[in-house]
């Protein structure tokens, strides 16, 4: 082998190793994942038993009213949920980005409630709903009100899983908004106050476009993890009254070990794998759309 | 010298004899066990008041049979995910499993539970006093026996492929201070149930009728399921077209939502836990369900009605009929230590043990446990459990590989019934229409 080729295989040498891991560690699995979605698997059987039905799982799944109800319960919740958590957590990062004494203590007391366990948090908003002795209920009634059923009404049970999961992932945005507020630069701001900006105006023209960046990757983070939340709702409802809070992962959950479909809860896998990547896809054409204007206008500047 | 030789000999048999007969009469069968002396068997338990029980009295098995015994015990739904994996591989890890009575049709099926023909029929394994005949017919029809009628249940045609063992059955607990209080008598059929379900709230404001399973799933389910049998109905007729939705199907469901609406608050997200929990505060006055909660209805640590509990059967419909449920064992297809397994398994469900097991706090799986006076003594209602076990309905629920499905679904549609105020008829016709579609993918109907 002649010095020049062995050259160029070096960096390729170099990145075997990485390529390997990524190949075990991401594409067997998603590989395996994809392949199973098409046998008819049901967990005692090894997967060379199972028989191969082609698309079948797929068809099924579109004409199941169940899959379809669960379906639109995750976007629902998933878009109720980052909405809320959205407005909630840069306002919260707005209001706090200021030297207050004591912001380190505050701001780790801030994130505690995405440090419990999923499960802790379940149950414990759990007990916090019961309907005679959880706190809510209580003080209700204490002041004369009537108990609202949290979570054995439909509407309010999807609501009750709204309001812990906003409270348990508000922080994630607030931390990340407030990370991004404290490294704008100074000059910009300082810029604005002298042209006269009110507060109102400093946010909308300055702070919030200067943000976008972060705030739309922290979007991204929280809808991917909203599509794929499990423990807390499970402990919560599980599911129920009726299928008001199903969830997709909790479907997907419940068709491998309750129905003992394998091949089946793939296929779901696979159509929520498929709607993240269009999510994720989509916020990255953006990105460079974004990229590609700020260049043409730098550039129409530049010849100006 | 010859003749010397032949006298020791005998010599020696009579000593072993003399011995052997000794052992017998003292209930240590030692030659038996000899064989698997210093073997260890793993086995596969479920985290539950049974098996605490049965915790107790496994150190007595290796002292008696030189048999180590470990035990792997789980929470009983990752007992099952657990047993799944284990029961594909070519050798498993496991000599015994418990396994929950669902389960059953689907290890069958998959050939993954031994037949247990084979060691009933070897006399070196076989305790000729066993007495099969003593262990709830109920309970071995639905937890043990696959094959004859209808697949899952006993017939002509069936096999024993494990032994109840933890099996529970329904029965009705009352509040007995409070029956008396207002001369309400205890009821017998499900007329009388649901009248004073629904007369309780009005007598003792605050307090619910009767605690009930109903949350989405599994759960509302179950609930429907125990009344589905006594009121006549079924989920399949004999050629399994869905017959849920029968008159008597929606008198089942209506009965549920009764006691439902006229229990305690918020009883549309109980599970059996919260169920129990209401009942042992003194939130309703009745609970009708297993009988393994009874213990905690005596344990003042944990209970606020210890003393106030009466028990009485489940109330009779057009039928009787109580539920079977709970666990049983059974020997891995790929287990390594099968006969020693097996002696464990003899060992765990005979009179003695089954009768120290209960004493322990158990599910007995025996008639003769229940007659015991010993154990009526330490746990009075022993006696109306065994009563009730004569009525005990194996075929309650169907025990198909589809069963999970099905149970879902009816678990939720039920859970619409009562909390969406969705027609108990329309929710039912719904659930026979998607039965059967699953019923036909799985090629129930090809005969048809």
């Amino acid at each position: 082998m002649s010095i020049a080729s062995t050259n160029r295989m070096t960096p390729y040498l170099f990145l075997a190793p990485a390529g390997l891991v990524l190949a075990f560690a991401l594409f067997y699995p998603i590989c395996y994942m994809i392949y199973a979605s098409f046998l008819d698997w049901n967990p005692s059987q090894r997967i060379g038993e199972a028989e191969f039905v082609g698309l079948r799982n797929y068809f099924k799944l579109f004409g199941d009213d169940a899959f379809r109800e669960s379906m639109g319960v995750t976007l629902k919740f998933a878009a109720v949920v980052v909405t809320i958590e959205m407005f909630l957590g840069v306002g919260l990062a707005l209001l706090l980005d200021r030297n207050i004494r004591g912001m380190s203590v505050l701001r780790t007391l801030f994130i505690l409630p995405m440090m419990i366990a999923p499960i802790v948090v379940g149950l414990m908003w759990r007990y916090m709903y019961h309907p005679t002795v959880g706190i809510f209920n209580k003080t209700l009634k204490s002041w004369g009100f009537d108990g609202i059923p949290w979570l054995s009404d439909g509407s309010w049970a999807f609501a009750s899983v709204v309001i812990a999961d906003v409270w348990q992932w508000t922080p994630f945005i607030f931390i990340l908004s407030l990370a991004a507020l404290q490294s704008l630069p100074a000059s910009a701001i300082e810029a604005s106050k002298i042209d006269g900006a009110s507060d109102w105006q400093q946010i909308i023209y300055i702070k919030l476009p200067l943000m976008l960046p972060v705030l739309i990757v922290t979007l991204l983070l929280r809808l991917i993890d909203s599509f794929k939340v499990l423990e807390v709702i499970l402990v919560m409802t599980n599911g129920g009254p009726g299928l008001s809070t199903e969830i997709l992962s909790l479907r997907i959950n419940r068709t491998a070990s309750e129905f003992r479909e394998l091949g089946e809860a793939a296929a779901m896998s696979n159509l929520l794998l498929i709607v993240l990547l269009i999510l994720t896809f989509t916020m990255f054409i953006y990105n460079k759309a974004q990229d590609a204007r700020a260049a043409r206008l730098r550039a129409v500047e530049e010849e100006a | 010298m010859k003749a010397n030789k032949t006298k020791i000999w005998s010599a020696a048999i009579a000593v072993t004899l003399t011995y052997t007969g000794v052992a017998y009469a003292d209930g240590h069968t030692a030659d038996v066990y000899a064989p698997y002396e210093g073997t260890t068997l793993v086995v596969n338990f479920p985290a539950h008041p049974h098996y605490n029980a049965v915790l107790e009295v496994l150190p007595e098995f290796t002292e008696q049979t030189g048999i180590e015994v470990e035990v792997d015990q789980l929470q009983y739904l990752k007992m099952r995910e657990r047993q799944t994996l284990e029961l594909t591989k070519d050798e498993g890890d496991y000599d015994l499993i418990s396994y929950v009575v669902f389960s059953k049709a689907d290890y069958v099926y998959a050939d993954q539970l031994e037949n247990l023909a084979k060691y009933f029929m070897n006399p070196r394994l076989a305790d000729p006093n066993y007495d099969a005949g003593d262990l709830i017919d109920g309970y071995v029809a639905n937890i043990g026996v696959a094959g004859g009628e209808k697949g899952y249940l006993p017939g002509p045609t069936g096999s024993l492929f494990g032994i109840p063992f933890g099996s529970e059955t329904s029965v009705l607990a009352y509040r007995k201070d409070i029956f008396e209080k207002h001369g309400i008598d205890v009821p017998t059929n499900y007329n009388q149930l649901l009248e004073v379900a629904c007369q309780i709230p009005e007598l003792e404001p605050g307090m619910g009728g009767m605690a009930s399973r109903a949350a989405s799933g599994h759960q509302a389910s179950h609930a429907f399921l125990l009344h589905l049998a006594p009121l006549g109905g079924r989920v399949f007729d004999s050629e399994w077209n869905p017959i849920i939705n029968s008159p008597e199907g929606v008198a089942a469901a209506n009965a549920l939502k009764t006691i439902v609406d006229c229990g305690p608050e918020g009883g549309t997200t109980f599970g059996p836990a919260e169920a129990a929990a209401s009942f042992q505060q003194g939130t309703s006055a009745m609970f009708m369900d297993s009988i393994a909660f009874a213990a905690g209805f005596e344990d003042p640590s944990k209970s606020t009605v210890v003393g106030k509990v009466g028990y009485a059967l489940h109330p009779e419909g057009v039928r009787r009929g109580s539920q079977t449920g709970g666990f049983g064992i059974g020997i891995p297809s790929n287990a390594q230590n099968k006969e020693a397994a097996f002696l464990l398994m003899q060992w765990l469900t005979s009179k003695e043990q089954d009768l120290a097991i209960a004493m322990a706090g158990g599910n007995p799986s025996r008639f003769s446990t229940y007659e015991d006076a010993g154990l009526n003594e330490k746990y009075p209602y022993s006696a109306t459990f065994g009563e009730a076990l004569k009525y005990a309905d194996p075929d309650w629920r169907p025990i198909i590989p589809t069963w999970g499905t099905i149970n879902a679904d009816i678990g939720t549609t039920m859970s619409q019934v009562l909390t969406e105020g969705l027609d108990p008829q329309e929710a039912l016709d719904g659930v026979a229409e998607r039965a059967r579609a699953v019923m036909d993918e799985a090629g129930y109907y090809t005969w048809q």
